[in-house]
């Protein structure tokens, strides 16, 4: 009984890890394919080379958690935060294509010097 | 391996052999790196070197460029108004240099043999190359405009589109304007670089005029055009800062959205006579300073006439442009349709959509440098993404505005994705003034994303 216990969480226990390890992966493999690159460079002329940003007018992405980032494009698109620039560019993306631009920004350090 | 593999394959054994034979032992580089030549410094050459070498360290990426640092056009208007000195718009190749290791030739393209693969400067430098990316801005056609077509009247009526002395020229021509007096701006027909900035230029003269305490000077911009980039932003602002009449032609509002705008009796700081108002130039005489136009004779006390465009001068001596001035290129990978292995971006490329402006450039190299990675792995090229931000003045410098768009690829065009693009109709001056803090922004971080 304790033996199969054991087994049973030993496997549930293995099987959480293996789906984070995959999960980690899949965002990985988001941050850096050359798609994400592809989508993100766009934003680069107002919010600095890789989400690098010295000034502060405009938000530095780089080192943004994923959920910040997708929710600030959600409700730009929405109209539900207002803005001037980012409110008809945010229409622009889908949500896969959000997703991915997320990944990228969240893969660098912040504050890291351009 | 499928047949398309293996045809990289080989090309891409040729390219590495063409990599050893240029540079031979003893070089930094393995032997099997990849040397892209960039011809031209500007925004597209020298955000495609930082970014080719961000996104591929390995490769070996070197800019040709005749002068040793950059003026930057964009903004460059402000030079003209005196807000901006010229070391305000010079910037530094040091981090490209050094931060980033991108080689630097500061010489003039003399040659290009595209069969050897070879790039040959007036100074006797040879550099192969496996991929050449040309990106060498605009040049400047006067044979349509009677009065301008002799070197004298092109030393005396300026265009100041293309940063340099022209800019501090045009300055002095300025300040040297009468009490009263007139200025005549002249945009050119599209396509032209920087769609939104002969109207910026005419905003930030008439409040130029304004702040020397000058009731009656004005600006009258004759236009071959009946609209422009930011025009439904702009002439509002225009309506609201320098008592501008809106013209009866203009189309680019509703009936309500007209009826909203102020009437003047008399011709307010700016006048702007579209081509269906007669706007379109006949001649000028730029001895006298007048210009005669559809609309009559305009007498001038000076004249900023913005020439019709076409492509970089060293892109039409290499024979990449087509019979529109412009050069053709495949539109997901920025290759030429002309030469295979070299690359335009920028102004003197055709792009669908897209303007010609420093944010395109800069978009463009960027997308220039992920497919040519891919190619030079012998991979195929991704599906491309692009931005165009413009921000503009209306004049006073803390009123401003913007055009954003995002370009896809759709059917092989670069098309843009339909939805708003400027501010709303009727936006408060909190709005504009915003739009103007984020102009200033964007000139610093735009610029580091390029040279930083």
């Amino acid at each position: 009984m304790n033996y199969s216990l054991t087994g049973i969480l030993g496997a549930a226990l293995g099987l959480a890890f293996l789906s984070q390890t995959a999960a980690a992966e899949t965002a990985n493999n988001l941050a850096q394919s050359p798609r994400s690159a592809m989508l993100a460079q766009t934003c680069a002329g107002c919010h600095g080379t890789q989400g690098h940003l010295q000034n502060n007018a405009f938000m530095p992405l780089a080192g943004m958690p994923t959920t910040q980032f997708m929710n600030a494009m959600k409700s730009f698109a929405d109209g539900s935060r207002p803005s001037t620039v980012m409110g008809p560019l945010a229409q622009a993306f889908s949500a896969d294509e959000i997703k991915a631009m997320a990944a990228y920004f969240a893969q660098f350090p912040k504050n890291e010097a351009q | 391996m499928n047949t398309m593999n293996r045809r990289n394959f080989l090309k891409l054994t040729t390219a590495a052999t063409a990599a050893v034979a240029s540079f031979g032992a003893g070089t930094a580089f393995a032997k099997d790196a990849a040397h892209i030549v960039v011809i031209g410094g500007g925004v597209g050459g020298a955000t495609f070197a930082k970014y080719m070498k961000m996104y591929s360290p390995e490769t070996k990426v070197t800019i040709v460029e005749k002068n040793k640092e950059y003026q930057r056009p964009y903004g460059s208007s402000e030079v003209v108004v005196g807000r901006l000195d010229m070391k305000d718009i010079t910037i530094s190749y040091d981090a490209l240099k050094n931060k980033h290791g991108v080689n630097f030739v500061f010489d003039t393209v003399t040659g290009v043999d595209y069969d050897t693969r070879e790039v040959k400067t007036a100074g006797g430098t040879t550099l192969k190359y496996d991929r050449l990316l040309v990106s060498p801005g605009v040049s400047f056609d006067y044979s349509q405009i009677p009065g301008m077509d002799s070197p004298e009247a092109q030393s005396k009526i300026l265009h100041g589109w293309d940063s340099g002395d022209q800019l501090l020229t045009l300055q002095k021509q300025l300040q040297a304007v009468p009490v009263d007096g007139t200025v005549v701006v002249i945009p050119p027909p599209n396509p032209y670089r920087c769609p939104p900035g002969p109207y910026e230029r005419s905003g930030l003269i008439a409040q130029w005029f304004i702040n020397r305490g000058d009731k009656n000077a004005k600006v009258i911009i004759l236009d071959p055009k009946n609209g422009f980039t930011v025009d439904v932003t702009m002439l509002q602002a225009w309506n609201r800062l320098y008592g501008f009449n809106l013209p009866e032609s203009f189309k680019g509002y509703t009936a309500e959205e007209r009826a909203t705008f102020k009437k003047f009796d008399n011709p307010g700081k700016i006048q702007w006579i579209p081509a269906a108002e007669g706007g379109r130039v006949i001649k000028i005489d730029a001895d006298n300073k007048t210009v005669e136009c559809e609309a009559g004779v305009f007498k001038a006390d000076m004249i900023n006439l913005i020439p019709p465009l076409k492509a970089g001068k060293i892109a039409l001596d290499m024979g990449l442009a087509d019979k529109s001035g412009w050069c053709p290129v495949d539109q997901k990978t920025f290759e030429s349709t002309i030469q295979p292995n070299v690359h335009v971006i920028g102004d003197s490329c055709i792009a669908g959509q897209m303007p010609k402006s420093g944010y395109a450039a800069n978009s463009q190299a960027k997308v220039a440098a992920l497919q040519i990675k891919a190619l030079l792995a012998g991979q195929e090229p991704i599906e491309p993404a692009f931005q165009n931000t413009c921000y503009a003045l209306a004049g006073q410098d803390d009123y401003g505005m913007f055009v954003a768009d995002f370009f896809r690829l759709k059917d092989g065009k670069i098309t843009r994705d339909e939805y708003a693009r400027y501010l709303p109709f009727n936006a408060s001056d909190a709005q504009y003034r915003l739009s103007a803090v984020y102009l200033r922004a964007w000139m610093n971080s735009f610029t580091n994303d390029i040279f930083a």
